[in-house]
């Protein structure tokens, strides 16, 4: 029994402190955790989607739950034929597919699971490097769109690049108030500085902004016209076919899921929450996990209630009221901030 | 301003109270084939013939609007008797009307589907009997009907086969 | 110095066949952005040559094709042919076969609303939920056509001189208790639809048509309904047993889409009060006038009206004296409303995210445009 004990305080102690980098690539925040999710999420879609429906979703595969249905249709992707039409770019064609979900999943890096859980930590450059990465990410879906060589595509491209600027420059204001209230841009600190009260109390404002910059970024009904089915086939995936489709799709959970991080560090207090057992990691790592499942629940809930809205409404939305609300907030903050309220 | 504002907000968040309780209910689907809904008395399935009521008239031939019946001889039996080609049939209901002597009549068999267009052209001798369900469909289990309630159309399993 | 003319840079779209939206059609756009300079719209993608094959038909049986033309419609397009037949060889109809005749055909009036409905829901990228619900609740009328007719589309109950069979016992109760339970879904679509933000915000302003342009271009149905004009063939003709009934001619004066899908929401209203007044007060009588199967007509050019679901459907009938009529001409609702569409590209202004939720607004029902 001693014996027993030993190897296993021995095993926990080598994974948490040794072998700790690897464990966190392979498991969480890491390989097993996006690919993990991805699956769970699209099955916990589709079944919630079709009982608002009135149907029963995936029934047959997994035992009236359905839940072997994802592995099964990502294992048919691979066996179906890889269409590539004749006039399109071929290299940005082939390659756009890969980038696609590898982007968001480099932001997802950052963000701090718990005080001592962080995959890539940069310190103090961590809101900043998000938003870099955040920046970059506009840019794949629009090359994918050109290089698609096809008119539903076209349109797709350059509804995401409107959409995006639209949307990234509130929030990257709201971000930034959010820095200035705490003082500092590393990640780990701002989840730490939410012990008492979580920030979407003083920045009421922001948190709202930030919430439909969420489903903005990755593309969620009612924000989903660069792929509007109703119009433009799927607009910039239109060409896609067998494995390279299972990327794209799989890419829109990936960056729901980096945008949802964020949000949830930034207003929700991130990891806290009351401790179990005063085992901080994994109780850190509990809340964070819970807080994020709720999340994505109110996202999907979203698109059944909510139709799309039009490109112009979109842009008047980001720019007639987004903007200068981020503004006021940030105005806001910093006389705050001068008055030492902060 | 504000009562703009006020019914905008009620708009945004009225869905909500429609949409949600349909999560909770039921789903709407007869999984066939271990469940089979129960059709109505008048439902116009695959035809029946009855060989020793039909009199060789030729009126269902002649009022049939796809053209798909043709009086053929039978073994053993004088006169010609109907043979269809459910090819083209559109299961309208003309020539079971139009009987003098009631001899066609609709039944509620709807699974005959082949994989060979000539095994559709139903000869008068094979128009005289159904199978069996038990043997065209082994995994039926139930057979559901609809009824209503006050908020909700629910199926009821009669478990009958 | 000459002023710099702006030439907008277009690109033709094809909304096209292949398409999870666009029905069996292609629609061409001349777009430059999102701004839609001009439409085009290419029919007879399902042009099947139904009035040729009229005329190698008796008339009995040549009412299985014409009610080919629609899906979800069916008796109305049945009863224009049933009635132009009717007045070529001179036959009277009987009460009852009537009053049967009005509830069939408002019962097929409430199916294909509700199915445009839940389109014109799915068209603005509402997550098809509108759509399932209403096709839920077509079940019931579904399951009336199919305990009076036998089938729940193909229905094939006209035929001259009255209907096929009578209504069979608790009919009316059924048809009670349908009526009941669908106005108390009712309420419901209209909060989750009309009543939601978004919504509002896709479909007000879209697609103007001013009761002018609408008179001028031919517009007909809840087209021409939701412009503000009171036009309806069973009030301004009444045939079956309309003119015994009480009902009212829905209009709106906002004349969008939205106006267009009010109009149809509340005739579903309209209809489901006339089928509570057929199942309460229904005349006894003979079912049909007896019709010899295989009857000759005078020569007679004979044309008759009636509102389908779309707009005001025309049977053009010419007769020669043999078993089948010389020729059929059919005025579609459908082929009409496309040219209004067509011309909405030119009096108001239209984004390529407008199309669908326009064209579901106009409901098109491209099988009896093309015919």
């Amino acid at each position: 029994m001693n014996i027993v004990l030993t190897l296993w305080r021995f095993i926990i102690e080598f994974l948490t402190v040794n072998a700790k980098p690897l464990l966190q690539i392979i498991v969480l925040p890491g390989l097993l955790w996006v690919i993990v999710y991805a699956i769970i999420a699209v099955w916990f879609e589709r079944k919630f989607l079709a009982r608002a429906m009135l149907r029963v979703g995936p029934y047959y595969c997994g035992g009236r739950f359905g839940w072997l249905q994802l592995i099964a249709d990502f294992i048919k992707l691979f066996f179906k034929e890889m269409i590539i039409p004749k006039d399109v770019n071929t290299f940005f064609f082939l390659l756009m597919p890969v980038l696609l979900p590898s982007v968001p999943a480099m932001a997802v890096i950052l963000i701090p699971f718990a005080s001592d859980w962080v995959l890539w930590n940069v310190g103090s450059l961590g809101m900043p490097m998000f938003f870099a990465i955040a920046g970059i990410a506009p840019l794949v879906p629009i090359f994918t769109g050109w290089a698609s060589n096809n008119k539903y595509t076209f349109i797709g491209a350059w509804r995401v690049a409107y959409m995006y600027i639209s949307a990234e420059i509130p929030m990257v204001i709201c971000a930034a108030s959010v820095a200035i209230m705490v003082g500092s841009f590393d990640l780990v600190v701002i989840a730490r500085a939410q012990e008492k009260m979580w920030f979407f109390i003083p920045q009421f404002i922001g948190f709202v902004i930030f919430f439909l910059g969420v489903m903005i970024e990755s593309e969620r009904t009612p924000f989903d016209m660069p792929g509007a089915e109703t119009e433009l086939v799927l607009g910039w995936r239109t060409e896609y076919s067998g494995v390279l489709y299972g990327f794209v799709m799989f890419t829109e959970y990936v960056m729901l899921q980096a945008w949802a991080l964020m949000f949830l560090t930034l207003y929700l207090g991130g990891f806290n929450g009351p401790v179990f057992f005063g085992a901080t990691t994994a109780s850190h790592i509990f809340w964070l996990v819970i807080k994020f499942v709720l999340l994505v629940t109110l996202v999907i809930l979203l698109r059944v209630v909510f139709p799309r809205l039009r490109m112009d409404q979109m842009l008047k939305l980001g720019w007639q009221y987004l903007t200068p609300l981020a503004l006021l907030n940030l105005v806001v903050t910093l006389v705050l901030k001068l008055w030492g309220v902060y | 301003m504000g009562g703009v504002l006020m019914s905008f907000f009620k708009k945004l968040f009225k869905p909500f109270s429609t949409v949600l309780p349909y999560i909770f209910k039921r789903g709407q689907t007869v999984s066939y084939p271990t469940e089979r809904p129960i059709f109505a008395e008048r439902y116009r399935g695959r035809h029946k013939l009855y060989l020793d009521r039909c009199i060789s008239c030729n009126t269902c031939a002649r009022v049939c609007p796809c053209k798909s019946i043709e009086l053929v001889e039978v073994e053993g039996m004088e006169g010609k008797y109907p043979q269809i080609d459910f090819n083209t049939c559109s299961l309208c209901g003309y020539c079971v009307e139009f009987c003098p002597k009631n001899a066609l009549e609709f039944t509620d068999f709807v699974e005959f589907s082949e994989y060979d267009r000539s095994n559709l052209v139903y000869s008068p001798e094979q128009l005289t009997e159904i199978p069996d369900l038990k043997e065209v469909l082994p995994m039926l289990k139930r057979r559901t009907e609809i009824y209503l309630t006050e908020t909700e159309i629910k199926f009821r399993k009669v478990k009958d086969v | 110095m000459t002023e710099p003319v702006i030439v907008p840079d277009i690109m033709r779209m094809s909304w096209g066949p292949q398409h999870p939206m666009s029905g069996q059609t292609r629609i061409l756009l001349d777009i430059d952005g999102e701004k839609v300079h001009r439409i085009i719209a290419d029919l007879g993608f399902t042009h099947r040559g139904i009035e040729k094959i009229l005329e190698n038909r008796t008339f009995l049986q040549g009412i299985i094709p014409v009610e080919r033309m629609v899906m979800a419609d069916t008796p109305n397009i049945g009863l224009g042919y049933v009635t132009a037949i009717e007045e070529a060889l001179g036959i009277e109809v009987p009460e009852r076969a009537n009053w049967i005749r009005s509830m069939i055909c408002e019962m097929a009036r409430i199916n294909s609303h509700l199915y445009a409905f839940g389109l014109q829901a799915e068209s603005t990228g509402y997550f098809p939920a509108v759509f399932l619900w209403t096709t839920v609740d077509r079940t019931i009328i579904l399951r009336l056509f199919e305990e009076l007719t036998g089938a729940r589309w193909s229905l094939n109950f006209f035929m001259p001189g009255g209907v096929h069979k009578d209504l069979p016992k608790g009919f009316e109760e059924k048809v009670i208790e349908g009526v009941e339970y669908l106005r108390r879904r009712f309420e419901e679509y209209w909060v989750a639809m009309v009543e939601n933000a978004t919504f509002e915000l896709r479909c007000d302003n879209v697609g103007v048509l001013k009761p002018e342009d609408a008179i001028r271009l031919g517009a007909t149905g809840p087209v021409l309904r939701g412009s503000g004009i009171p036009i309806d063939v069973r009030k301004d003709e009444p045939y079956a047993a309309y003119g015994d009934l009480d009902f009212e001619v829905i209009t709106e004066s906002a004349c969008d889409s939205m106006a267009r899908t009010k109009v149809r929401y509340r005739e579903i209203g309209q209809s489901l009060n006339i089928m509570e007044q057929v199942a309460n007060e229904i005349p006894s009588g003979p079912i049909r006038t007896n019709v010899p199967l295989f009857a000759r007509a005078k020569a007679a050019e004979v044309l008759s009206r009636v509102e389908s679901s779309r707009g005001e459907l025309g049977v053009h009938l010419f007769t020669d004296g043999g078993m089948n009529p010389y020729r059929v001409k059919i005025h579609s609702p459908t082929l009409r409303n496309m040219y209004v569409f067509e011309r909405l590209a030119e009096l108001d202004e239209i984004l390529v995210a407008d199309i669908p939720v326009l064209i579901n607004s106009i409901d098109p029902w491209y099988l009896d445009s093309d015919r």
